[in-house]
């Protein structure tokens, strides 16, 4: 696989990127503006089309398309809309490109239903996962003494955890892996010769390292949301013991931030780390090939 | 009422096309949107990152006072206005709700009326500085922060294409439905007719995936003969592109009277504390 992302020319990266923003861009268009069916705690609706970015991260370079579809998003889906959010963007789309790019990794062999349908999953996964952790971290951030306040971290965690089982099978599931592979096995080879790109070849596996790398960055999300959760459980076990007032002094409020800092901090080492690495891998070939 | 109201107009896909396009391209000469692009960037991050270092009340109803008073100069559309509100109103009742039924009590409610202040003055702050701006005026800011080439192209190309695909789109749905039978009874909560337009909806897009990448490749070839990729990365035509920015008599009124204001609001809030 990593021979063929140094294939693309410069024109390519540009057609994969500027197909992946019209595409997911347009989608956007639509879902920004479909209704949401809030029954209850169970809030319905389509937040995306995950099929589009997961097809074309799995036929096309996955770095090109992901990055493109994230462009997309806020290009059509708020700016153009006058709706654009600042700061609250470049949440969700660090969340996504990287989401999508994972996906896009974990495929070798397009043939294969059963590849592609866990990449689409994880794909789904790893950006629910993402934002849950960085909910739960506004909430944490944004109130003074949440441990204070009875009811509280409990009613986060359930509207958080509802909302994304929700998102798991509508985005996830309903409008990302049925598609998916629905289109995917009739796009596969079809459109790559429109932009004059061979096909991603089915037999060809990543390199060890390459492996090594995308399962690191997957193990990290994880290991982040399970962290965030389990502080903030943790926020909850404090908080049913409020008539100790010693059991709080005894740990202080420096005590929770210290394994969630080191989660974070571990978490960013590992993304540098790996960017960098494929970045010396790539230049290293290039090289090879000049 | 609402909810049934934006149903309706959500599946009127007329309406949604103009006023998709009302806003990409209405008319957009408001205060702040005649300001440099730049000068309103660094303005909302600062006032969309102030709330998050305090917990104040005085302050945070002071911002929040302060930025809708900029949002109304602005003029914003209705319709991003009342998605917001549905969000914000949505939002809240759920997290009220949920707290109540957790055993909470009314200070559980005080806390969380602190958060939602904060993340009202962020998309306030948001709407105030992006609402009003040209896209291309916003691309044009970011691409001066450094922000790569690319997104700045790929904001005028999207300006240019949303008609073309929105067009191409509705006609292959309607080439579907010409097609195809919609199912006759609709069934329980109209199920059946929601699964025959999803189905279309996804189904779609195969022939619009197609059709767009040979439009794609024919946009870059025709791009690349003008010799696009190597405009991307000269600094020169960077700064060719960018010359319209400046910072004249406007900007400065601007940047002082944002100080005058911030600092009363933390004098204040610091003198009235609650």
């Amino acid at each position: 696989m990593g021979m063929q992302r140094n294939e693309y020319t410069q024109s390519q990266k540009m057609m994969v990127f500027i197909l992946s923003m019209s595409l997911f861009g347009l989608a956007n268009l639509f879902t920004e503006l479909l209704p949401e069916f809030t029954i209850g705690p169970v809030e319905l609706s389509i937040s995306y089309l995950a099929f589009i970015p997961l097809t074309l991260v799995m036929l096309f370079n996955p770095w090109y398309a992901a990055f493109g579809a994230s462009v997309g998003e806020i290009i059509f889906g708020d700016l153009l809309l006058g709706d654009f959010g600042g700061l609250g963007e470049l949440e969700g789309f660090i969340e996504f490109t990287m989401a999508m790019y994972i996906a896009g990794l974990l495929v070798t062999n397009l043939n294969s239903r059963k590849q592609i349908a866990i990449a689409a999953i994880v794909g789904v996964m790893i950006d629910q996962m993402l934002s849950t952790v960085v909910d739960v971290g506004k909430v944490w951030f944004g109130i003074e003494e949440l441990e204070a306040v009875p009811g509280l971290p409990a009613s986060i965690l359930a509207i958080e955890g509802v909302s994304f089982v929700t998102e798991m099978v509508i985005s996830g599931v309903l409008f990302g892996l049925i598609p998916a592979l629905y289109l995917i096995p009739k796009l596969y080879g079809k459109i790559e010769p429109l932009l004059g790109i061979e096909p991603r070849e089915g037999r060809v596996k990543a390199s060890m390292t390459e492996w090594v790398s995308v399962r690191f960055v997957i193990i990290a999300v994880f290991l982040m949301f399970v962290a965030m959760i389990s502080e903030f459980m943790a926020t909850m076990d404090i908080n049913f013991a409020v008539w100790e007032p010693e059991f709080l002094e005894q740990f202080g409020e420096g005590y929770i931030w210290l394994p969630i800092s080191a989660a974070a901090v571990i978490f960013v080492t590992v993304v540098i780390a790996a960017v960098k690495f494929s970045k010396s891998r790539n230049s290293t070939k290039s090289r090879k090939s000049a | 009422m609402e909810f049934v109201e934006r149903f309706k107009k959500s599946f009127n896909i007329e309406w949604v096309k103009l006023e998709l396009l009302k806003t990409a391209y209405g008319k957009k000469e408001t205060y702040m949107g005649q300001l440099d692009p730049r000068v309103i960037m660094i303005w909302y991050l600062i006032v969309s990152l102030l709330p998050w270092f305090t917990f104040n009340f005085v302050i945070l109803i002071g911002l929040a006072i302060y930025t809708s008073v900029l949002a109304l100069i602005t003029r914003v559309s209705p319709l991003i206005i009342f998605l917001l509100a549905i969000g914000v109103i949505g939002e809240l009742g759920y997290i009220f709700l949920v707290v109540f039924f957790m055993g909470g009590d009314f200070e559980a409610y005080a806390s969380l009326i602190t958060l939602t202040l904060k993340i009202i003055i962020m998309s306030i702050a948001s709407i105030a500085a992006f609402a009003s701006m040209d896209p291309e005026k916003l691309s044009d800011a970011l691409l001066s922060f450094g922000v790569p080439a690319q997104f700045s192209f790929a904001v005028s190309y999207g300006y240019r294409m949303l008609p073309i695909l929105m067009d191409e789109y509705q006609q292959i749905i309607q080439s579907f439905r010409l097609r195809g039978k919609a199912p006759e009874k609709a069934g329980f909560l109209k199920w059946k007719l929601v699964y025959y337009y999803v189905v279309i909806v996804i189904k779609a897009f195969y022939p619009m995936m197609l059709n767009t990448a040979k439009r794609t490749r024919t946009t870059v070839e025709a791009l690349e003969v003008r010799g696009f990729s190597y405009s991307l990365h000269s600094e020169e035509a960077k700064k060719q592109k960018l010359s319209h920015l400046k910072i004249k008599g406007k900007e400065y009124q601007f940047i002082a009277s944002s100080c005058v204001i911030l600092t009363i609001i933390h004098v204040a809030g610091h003198l009235y504390y609650i």
